[in-house]
């Protein structure tokens, strides 16, 4: 797939630079001089509400999510040293996200849904795609609630469902989404597209 | 209409522009594409729909009461480190929170800072960026998009207007840094000429009084609404800059 470069990163998020300089020399040393504890509370609680929210779509309960964040935040408590002054809420976030699959493999096998049979999901999909369409949108959503958005953004499959949360809830871009979900821009992408696709052919059957 | 198939190039650079992941070069033919391509122009308008739809729908709700106190006595320590606070650990974390300022914490302005520092730090940052190869780090005219690019960078997302049917259309934005603040600058286009608009919470602060008009031949026209200092900084003529002043405050059609 031949994807046109998207615009370079010129943001504060960005490893390489201007016009925005947050990370000022020596920011890298201060890191060291942390103890364990003041990294964890710079790092890690600011996004306590973005891991809850993202581990309750995960694991589709705020019980789950709870427990889940809880053992997530061990984890990076853990981890903290491996904290390399990047991102922290991509960070965070993926480690919320891993820690949230073992979970569900541990205790909800049946919901877990293997690569492979992602990419039956993403095949059958794509016939799904061919489908011709003039329906206007906004007549149909307009009459979703809440809680239809909730259930149909609930059924998309797990891949798909991270990568739209965190893009159209939670508003990271696509190199902190890359970074959490741990795959290429390219499939981030790709899988935004469908995952957009699929909750609004989802809806429209709902109607 | 056939729709293209969602792996098709263009159907994700349309999904790319409209969460304006595009370099300028790219998301002018993107936007040339979809004007010519009823297809992909139907696709982005799905896309903005939906995006609307969970925006309206959907707000992001805040962890249970409770969850972080269980969480810091689950990492254990916390607690006892406060009540014994080491002083070189606070300095640093003082400069690590400056450091990740840029995806989530807010530093306070100095409210000390006066009208004519703050101006002067502004209309710097107006000409970098002219200076720079593009005048913000997102691009769109589209007011869905930048205004959500800015959560996560700064904690308080600006008030974005649609001024285009004004002849003020909407370029993108960016993220300022003010002292050490970072703070969320719209950027507007009038004919030739970029107008940057900086939001500064006034945190509590009395509102400012005077300040210059004009630094090194920009006009600045500045003014306070529910608790934002806002800066309009540009080589536009003064009247004009005083036009975009009034239309953005009357405007209502935030979302």
């Amino acid at each position: 797939m031949s994807i046109t470069p998207l615009r370079p990163r010129t943001g504060p998020n960005s490893p390489d630079g201007p016009p925005v300089r947050l990370v000022t020399p020596g920011a890298q040393e201060s890191i060291g001089m942390l103890d364990d504890n003041a990294l964890f509370r710079t790092v890690v609680m600011p996004y306590i509400d973005e891991a809850y929210r993202l581990a309750r779509w995960l694991t589709g309960n705020g019980t789950d999510a709870e427990d889940v964040v809880q053992d997530a935040s061990v984890r990076a408590f853990r981890a903290i040293r491996s904290y390399a002054g990047g991102n922290p809420r991509a960070w965070l976030l993926s480690i919320v996200r891993n820690t949230a699959y073992s979970w569900l493999r541990k205790n909800r096998p049946a919901t877990i849904v293997s690569v492979d049979d992602l990419e039956a999901v993403e095949l059958e999909h794509g016939r799904l795609d061919e489908r011709h369409d003039e329906t206007p949108e906004s007549s149909l959503i307009a009459k979703v609630d809440a809680e239809q958005l909730r259930a149909a953004i609930a059924k998309l499959p797990a891949a798909f469902r991270e990568t739209l949360v965190l893009r159209d809830i939670e508003g990271l871009d696509y190199r902190e989404i890359a970074e959490a979900t741990e795959v290429p821009i390219g499939t981030v992408m790709s899988r935004l597209a469908r995952a957009r696709r699929r909750l609004l052919e989802t809806l429209r059957q709902d109607d | 209409m056939s729709r293209p198939r969602s792996d098709d190039n263009s159907v994700l650079l349309v999904h790319a522009y409209l969460d304006g992941e595009l370099d300028p070069a790219n998301a002018l033919s993107v936007a040339q594409q979809m004007s010519q391509e009823p297809a992909l122009a139907a696709e982005a308008e799905r896309v903005k729909e939906l995006q609307k739809l969970i925006h309206d729908r959907l707000p992001r709700e805040a962890a249970p009461p409770g969850l972080r106190a269980r969480i810091e006595s689950s990492v254990g320590g916390t607690r006892r480190e406060r009540a014994k606070p080491s002083w070189l650990a606070l300095a640093a974390s003082i400069v690590l929170a400056a450091m990740v300022a840029g995806t989530s914490t807010w530093l306070v302005v100095d409210s000390r800072q006066q009208p004519m520092q703050v101006a002067e730090l502004l209309v710097s940052d107006h000409i970098r960026s002219l200076m720079a190869p593009e005048p913000v780090d997102v691009v769109s005219s589209d007011r869905h998009t930048v205004k959500p690019w800015f959560n996560g960078r700064i904690s308080n997302s600006p008030r974005v207007v649609d001024l285009a049917r004004n002849d003020f259309p909407l370029i993108g934005g960016r993220v300022d840094v003010l002292g050490r603040t970072p703070v969320s600058t719209l950027v507007y286009r009038r004919a030739k000429h970029l107008i940057s608009l900086t939001a500064v919470p006034a945190d509590g602060a009395p509102a400012l009084n005077g300040g210059p008009r004009s630094i090194n031949g920009y006009n600045i026209v500045r003014w306070s609404e529910n608790g934002v200092n806002y800066w309009a900084i540009s080589d536009v003529e003064p009247k004009e800059l005083e036009l975009f002043a009034q239309l953005f405050r009357s405007s209502q059609n935030e979302l």
